[in-house]
This record gives C-alpha cells, structure tokens and sequence, in this order.
C-alpha cells in the first residue's frame, strides 16, 4: 500500500484543529521542523500539546497562538537560547494555558499510552510543587474536553499499604508526527540514532505522520529488518522532506545549523521581530523545497555529519 | 607561551565539580559547566567514571562540546542510545538496587538552605515574573540520585523561602524525604558555586559552608547568601594546576561554548 503524500495533503488530511499532537525528537535532535512550517502555513489550531522534551518547533506555534493547552516540560534550543522566548513570553503576559510535569512523567505517559495503559503510577514529582501546584485548575480542565480533569491523584499502592503513589493520566493522542531518517512507501520507518519517544508516539496516535529525509524502497528497507523502528500499519502518512528537520539535528545526515539558532534567538525576544521571521520562513515561502531554497547550498553541505564524528565539524585532519 | 595560572571564578567552578566525582561512579551530566567537569573528571581525577544523560545515551564520550543532552556530539561516540524511558528506569532500579553508584548535577535559579531547587519560575507560578524551561529531567533526577547542585552564588538566589520547588532537596530536614513519600537515602550532596562549596550537616541537613575558593573568601559567600550559614567548617580549596586550565582551554571547551576565557 502506497502512503506516500505531498506535505501539504499530510498536513491538511491529518492535522485538525482541537488535535491533542505530539512531536518526535528532541529539543535540537530530530524536530520535525517541516511539518510545523506547513501547520502554521495551513492554519491548524487549539492544540493540546504533548510537548515533551520542545525547542523552537513548539515555540513557534506558541507565538503563532496556535496551542489551547501546552503540557509543558521543558521548552529550549538549548546553548543557544535557554528558554524558549515566545513560550517564556506567552507565560509571563498570561496568555498561555499551560501545565507542568517533570520531563520523566511527560516521557513515562506517552510510554503508557503506547502500552495501552489505563493510568500510570509513579513515585516522581512527589514532594515538589509539580504536585503542589496545577498550572491547570480543575475548573478549567471540564472546560477543556480533550484534557483529563485531574492533573495527577494520590493513591495507595494497592501492593504495598501505605505507601503513596503519584497516578498521573494516560494521555489520548490524536495525532503524532516524527522526522525520521528513513522511511518506505508502505510506511515502514527506520531511526538511526536515539528514537527518543517517537516510537511511543507513533503507537499510541489515532493519526500518525512520518516525515523521512530519504524515501527508500519497500524491499530495500527490508533487507535489515533490525535496524527498522515502526511497521507499516502504524503509519498513516510517509512524506518525503529532504533537510525536513533543519534547524536541528539529523544523526547520520546533518547537524543543527547554528546561524539559525542565533538568528531565531534575537528575532525571538520581540513580538515585532518574531513576526518577520516567520514572514521570512514560513508564511513568505508557498512549501518545503522553497524553505530550503531560502539557504546556499554551501550552507547546507557545512551541516552534513562528517563520517566517524556524528556531526559536522571543522577538526578533521587537524593535528592535535 | 599562554597563561594558564589566570584562572577564572568559572573555571574553578567547572575543576570543583569534576573534583566531585570519583572513579566507578554513575554520572549523570547536563549540558554547561557539569559537562565540562565530567569531561576533566574523565580524562584526570576519576577516568573510571561513565557519563550518561537523560536523553537516554549512555557511557558518552563526546569529543567537542554538545549543546544540549540529545546533540549528536554525545549520540555519536557513546555505548547506547536507549530512549528516555530506559534511563529513567535504569534511574529507579539503581535506586532500587541500592548501589550507590550514581551522581547527578542539576543545577537551579533558587536553592533553599535544605538544598530543594528551583529551575521553574521567580514569582508567583501562576503570573511569574521570570519563567524557566520547567524541571526537564532534574525533578526525576532529585528524586532517585545523590546530587550536585550548581548555583550562581547571588543572594537573590540563596533564600529562606524560594518561589517553587522543582526538585526536591531534604525537604526541610532529617525526615523531609520520606515524609514527602521520597527516596530518602538520597538527596543532595554539595552545592558548587562560583564562590565556594556547600554541603548538608548530617544530623540536621541543613546547609554548611564546606569551602571557599582563593578567588573568594567566607566573607563574601556570607555576603551573598540569602540566610543563615554556619561558617566555622569552611576551608580554603586549592587551585587548579595550570595544566588542568591549559585542557579546559585547549581541548574540553576551546570554542568558549561554556567558559570564557580571562580578558587579557
């Protein structure tokens, strides 16, 4: 079976307005960059967002007002901007829904959802004002259809009397999308590198998008069924997105393109200034191939990982 | 000939902390300076110690300086890359074994004198006047592990009461930990500071003022801290060799990702 789609129909058949989404990756590692370029271009809203460990891709949805809810983490392109501005901005000026957990338990529920899970228990966040504090009242949380009305319960391990436990949701996924270094026709995928929780995503979504740098035949991806990390079944849609995951990381393929981090850290810190940077990158290009065309080539081949570092680096053959 | 004898209050900081580990042990870094005395802990004072980070990448060995946990420069060179889930069990059975072995720096905005950190917001949580990421790995971390906190040493950031806890430190005293329903044969071990370094009485778990640095003096730590702090067990930590700057300057951070070097 072919799955194969343009981004543009993945994005518009796949992602609704009102998703409770997920993304893959990890902070500057695998963000499924190209996705979130096309939602905003798109006009896709009031997400719950199951953020996880988020960077710029979940920072530029804040400041385009596209999320209902943000179940936050942690929010950084780390080294370059240690707090994503726009998230840090949304929430000092009162103008996001947001809830904190500890990245562990955001991590362990998306985990419990791919397991089918009916709750999770966990011994984490006890103590500390994660549990002390809602960043979402009850109140509020009836108001919200797709957001469980408790953020966590206490609970008595039923196995061992008196002993307290944190029972935290099992979130209901509509949609996951991930960036993955491969991916073939039919919708089997392969990471290379750390998965992260994009697995557990892809499972536990109703809709699940793959984005891949390189498109590969079904039989050729089958030769190393080992190295593969997602059957097709559990695949809606394969988009084929060179540099899809630019800013950040690709292992294997590319590192994250440090001029972008820099440039989005100062256009960040003003409402004013963010909105030309997206003008420039997102809603001033009509797709993908024109985003990359805004780049030299020559910027795009420093980024390629040089063999046997894992990234690109300027070392090689240098005494020392 | 560089000058390696002109070494900063940073720099310090980054030896103090690779000082802190030893060899056999666990240690889980971040990114920033535990990185960076990870690395010179590796390569002089505990070259037996593995590095893993949070990500899920184990036993690192990265070669230039990664930016965040998940950066290729700790994917790549490393022994495993599990998913996130598989350290935060590793995390709990390590815990559950009782080994001993593991060590974990986190670091926060706030610290209160029972060591519990803040790394969320300054102000109100729900109309903060500064906001942070959030916990990230660090309340998980604070939860199962011995850890090392790294602080700015300001008074603003060393108080009596701080806005949020993050990460739970000893809970205001001997039985916080296990009142709070915590591990409470862990907690936090130190806190390194550009100034100087605390520890926890054993008896009270209260902060103690264990070492200052020759860059700065009891005095001034008292200055800049924001409570009470008993004094009378600190003493003067030795400098660095300039061979242990020379290899923070020369090969652990030669791009300055992390520490400055001195103005000349």
């Amino acid at each position: 079976m072919n799955k194969v789609y343009s981004l543009h129909d993945a994005i518009a058949k796949f992602v609704e307005d009102g998703d409770s989404i997920s993304f893959g990756g990890f902070t500057t590692n695998r963000k499924p960059y190209a996705a979130v370029h096309e939602i905003l271009r798109q006009g896709q809203k009031d997400f719950i967002a199951y953020a996880g460990p988020a960077g710029g891709d979940w920072d530029l949805l804040i400041g385009e007002g596209r999320v209902k809810a943000y179940i936050n983490c942690y929010t950084a392109n780390s080294g370059v901007t240690n707090v994503s501005r726009r998230f840090r901005a949304a929430i000092e000026k009162g103008e996001l829904i947001y809830e904190d957990y500890s990245q562990d338990v955001v991590m362990l529920m998306l985990h419990a959802a791919s397991l089918g899970l009916p709750f999770l228990p966990v011994k984490l966040m006890m103590g500390s004002s994660l549990t002390d504090m809602w960043g979402i009242s009850k109140e509020v949380r009836k108001t919200i259809e797709k957001l469980p009305d408790d953020k966590f319960v206490y609970m008595d391990n039923p196995f061992a009397p008196g002993e307290k436990v944190v029972a935290v949701p099992v979130p209901k996924l509509d949609t996951a999308i991930i960036h993955a270094q491969q991916a073939s026709p039919d919708g089997t995928c392969r990471i290379i590198g750390d998965e992260f929780h994009d697995v557990d995503i892809i499972v536990a979504a109703r809709k699940a998008i793959v984005i891949c740098d390189e498109l590969v035949e079904n039989d050729q991806i089958r030769q190393e069924p080992t190295k593969n990390s997602i059957p097709p079944f559990c695949v809606d849609a394969v988009v084929h997105c060179p540099y899809g995951a630019h800013p950040t990381q690709l292992y294997g393929y590319y590192d994250y393109d440090n001029a972008y981090m820099k440039e989005y850290d100062v256009a960040s810190k003003t409402p004013e200034a963010f909105k030309e940077f997206v003008e420039k990158y997102v809603y001033g290009v009509k797709d993908h191939e024109e985003y990359v065309n805004l780049f030299s080539t020559m910027r795009m081949v420093n980024l390629k990982e040089v063999p046997g570092y894992g990234y690109a680096t300027k070392n090689i053959g240098k005494e020392g | 000939m560089a000058d390696y004898t002109n070494y900063t209050n940073k720099e310090m900081q980054a030896v103090t902390i690779g000082k802190v580990i030893e060899d056999g042990q666990v240690v889980i870094v971040g990114t920033g300076l535990p990185l960076i005395g990870a690395a010179l802990a590796k390569r002089i004072f505990a070259p037996s110690c593995n590095l893993i980070v949070e990500s899920g990448l184990m036993d690192c060995a990265p070669i230039e300086v990664p930016r965040s946990v998940g950066d290729n420069r700790l994917m790549a060179h490393c022994a495993v890359q599990w998913p996130n889930v598989r350290f935060i069990g590793y995390e709990a059975c390590e815990w559950q074994h009782n080994r001993g072995r593991l060590i974990a720096f986190i670091g926060g905005a706030q610290i209160n004198p029972y060591g519990d950190v803040n790394s969320t917001c300054i102000g109100n949580y729900y109309a903060p006047k500064t906001r942070f990421t959030g916990s990230g790995g660090a309340n998980g971390i604070a939860t199962y592990s011995n850890t090392v906190i790294m602080m700015q040493h300001e008074k603003r950031r060393f108080i009596e009461q701080i806005d949020y806890i993050t990460s739970p430190g000893w809970m205001g005293g001997p039985d916080g930990r296990a009142k709070a329903g915590l591990p409470s044969n862990v907690g936090p071990q130190a806190i390194v500071t550009d100034r100087g370094v605390m520890k926890f009485d054993s008896e009270t778990k209260r902060m103690y003022l264990a070492g200052y640095y020759e860059t700065s003096s009891i005095e001034e730590i008292v200055e800049n801290t924001g409570f009470e702090i008993d004094t009378s067990r600190a003493e003067l930590i030795a400098p660095p060799s300039p061979d242990v700057i020379r290899i923070i300057r020369e090969e652990i951070d030669p791009g300055e990702a992390f520490i400055k070097r001195p103005v000349e």
